[in-house]
């Protein structure tokens, strides 16, 4: 059996974008000839600038979009968290959102009802518990979301942008709760702007332009090719 | 995915259904004072400006005209908020379903477990409604689950097409308001299929709205309907499921794409 959690071959997805109302024809290539494998417990940092197709890749892989050619392997139970705390209503408490979202991410009630302390706690919002989240700030919500999210009891993760919000102490504590799970055996795909966090913590750095894929491998190396392809422009 | 597995995946989501039903109703009355009473007082006031136009501009009919009305009504409002709830279903869940591989069939479930919710609390005025118009049910009325059961049905077919068709074609939101206004007016709410002119009674025949409401009249006014009436209401109910689920299912794996 193989050891990979994820393999993407010749990975192509497009999308229809009418020029006019006459010409439906016009296709765009949001992924093209997207390759790479990723092993048990590794952590891929996908980079690239906004609109060079990190997020269409991750909802490719999570089945959201299907793929217009290539292949998708997946071994073992995915899960995507593409965007935090989704599915969050202002006008209900913490713990309700917490149950609600934690539905959504497929958990089972009687054990979000378990985890709802621990996540509280976590996200430093127990006194908190029975308030609106209409009162919350962003902050307390990301913390919130997160602290949820990182419940789920899956194999591979697929984290879009998480590593870029909260404050300093939030962001430590996320980026322990990512070793937690690589220590775990969890596989990760995370993408994110924070070239320094990419580094840090991924064992792959995957670089996307314009849906193209224009290096993957080592951290220190991809990420000083895309620096330098930011300057060069 | 197969009918059978659909139905399995779909089984283990009732708890997310059921919470998400509950949301959908606790978010429509977010921002009013009233908050749920207004569950209660739509339909009512519905009634109350129906009644007080109808019976002062034509000598009712029917044998009470209250019970007949707020029969109708409780149908029409269903079927309204239902539909309305299935036709968002899709759209105004993208952010979910943008983010999170989710079976999609739930959306328009819950438009149905949202009216069916809803129900229980018309169901409420119905019987509340009786002793003030001294109005004695009659051993028929066990017959109502089985029309309830194809409004239900009805609800779940149009909603597995207009959620998809309002992806689509976003002026279908308009279109169906109207047709629903229209709705009010071609079923017999407030009329009786025997004053029913030609036109109205043509527009019956293709009405499921129309039959099922009709179906719920004879009931409460102590009357078996025909098994013809029971035959022709649940095949065009059937036959909306059929198609609005083919359709569904045809535009299912790509209409987040759309969104």
């Amino acid at each position: 059996m193989s050891k990979d959690s994820i393999i993407v071959k010749n990975l192509v997805k497009t999308f229809k974008a009418p020029k006019n109302f006459k010409d439906k024809s016009n296709l765009i290539y949001a992924l093209n000839d997207i390759s790479f494998s990723l092993e048990k417990g590794q952590i891929l940092g996908i980079i690239g600038k906004n609109g060079s197709g990190k997020t269409t890749l991750l909802r490719t892989i999570s089945g959201i979009y299907n793929p217009t050619s290539g292949n998708i392997t997946v071994n073992g139970k995915l899960a995507p968290v593409l965007q935090i705390g989704i599915g969050f209503r202002n006008e209900i408490s913490s713990i309700e959102n917490i149950i609600m979202y934690g539905l959504l991410l497929g958990l089972k009630k009687d054990e979000i009802k378990d985890k709802v302390n621990t996540i509280l706690e976590f996200a430093d919002l127990k006194e908190f518990a029975r308030m609106k989240l209409k009162y919350f700030s962003s902050g307390m919500r990301t913390r919130l979301a997160f602290a949820t999210a990182m419940q789920i009891k899956s194999e591979i993760f697929l984290v879009d942008e998480i590593l870029a919000v909260g404050d300093m102490d939030f962001k430590e504590k996320s980026f322990n709760e990512f070793m937690r799970l690589k220590k775990e055996g969890k596989t990760i795909i995370h993408t994110t702007h924070n070239l320094s966090a990419v580094e840090r913590f991924s064992d792959k750095v995957l670089f996307l332009d314009k849906g193209k894929q224009v290096e993957i491998g080592d951290p220190k190396e991809v990420i000083a090719k895309y620096k330098k392809y930011i300057l060069g422009e | 995915m197969n009918i059978n597995s659909g139905m399995i995946s779909l089984w283990t989501k009732k708890t997310l259904i059921f919470h998400l039903s509950i949301m959908e109703i606790k978010m429509r009355y977010k921002e009013s004072f009233l908050s749920f009473l207004w569950v209660v007082l739509e339909p009512l006031f519905m009634f109350i400006i129906l009644y007080v136009v109808f019976s002062n501009i034509r000598e009712p009919r029917e044998e009470n005209f209250a019970i007949y009305l707020i029969s109708g009504i409780i149908f029409y409002h269903l079927f309204t908020k239902g539909t309305m709830t299935g036709l968002t279903s899709i759209r105004n869940n993208q952010g979910i379903l943008k983010s999170l591989s989710i079976n999609k069939n739930i959306f328009p479930i819950i438009a149905v477990t949202t009216t069916a919710l809803l129900l229980i609390v018309e169901i409420g005025i119905f019987f509340g409604i009786m002793p003030f118009v001294s109005f004695v049910p009659s051993w028929t009325l066990i017959m109502m689950p089985f029309v309830i059961t194809l409004l239900l049905v009805l609800i779940l077919g149009l909603s597995y097409l207009l959620s998809v068709l309002y992806v689509k074609i976003p002026d279908i939101q308009p279109v169906w308001t109207i047709l629903m206004y229209a709705l009010l007016f071609v079923s017999p709410i407030f009329w009786s299929i025997d004053e029913a002119n030609n036109t109205l009674l043509a527009i019956q025949q293709i009405n499921p709205l129309g039959q099922i409401i009709e179906l719920s009249h004879k009931i409460v006014f102590n009357e078996v309907p025909i098994i013809e009436d029971w035959i022709k209401t649940s095949l065009i109910v059937s036959a909306i499921l059929i198609v609005g689920y083919t359709f569904f299912r045809k535009f299912e794996k790509t209409i987040v794409e759309e969104l």
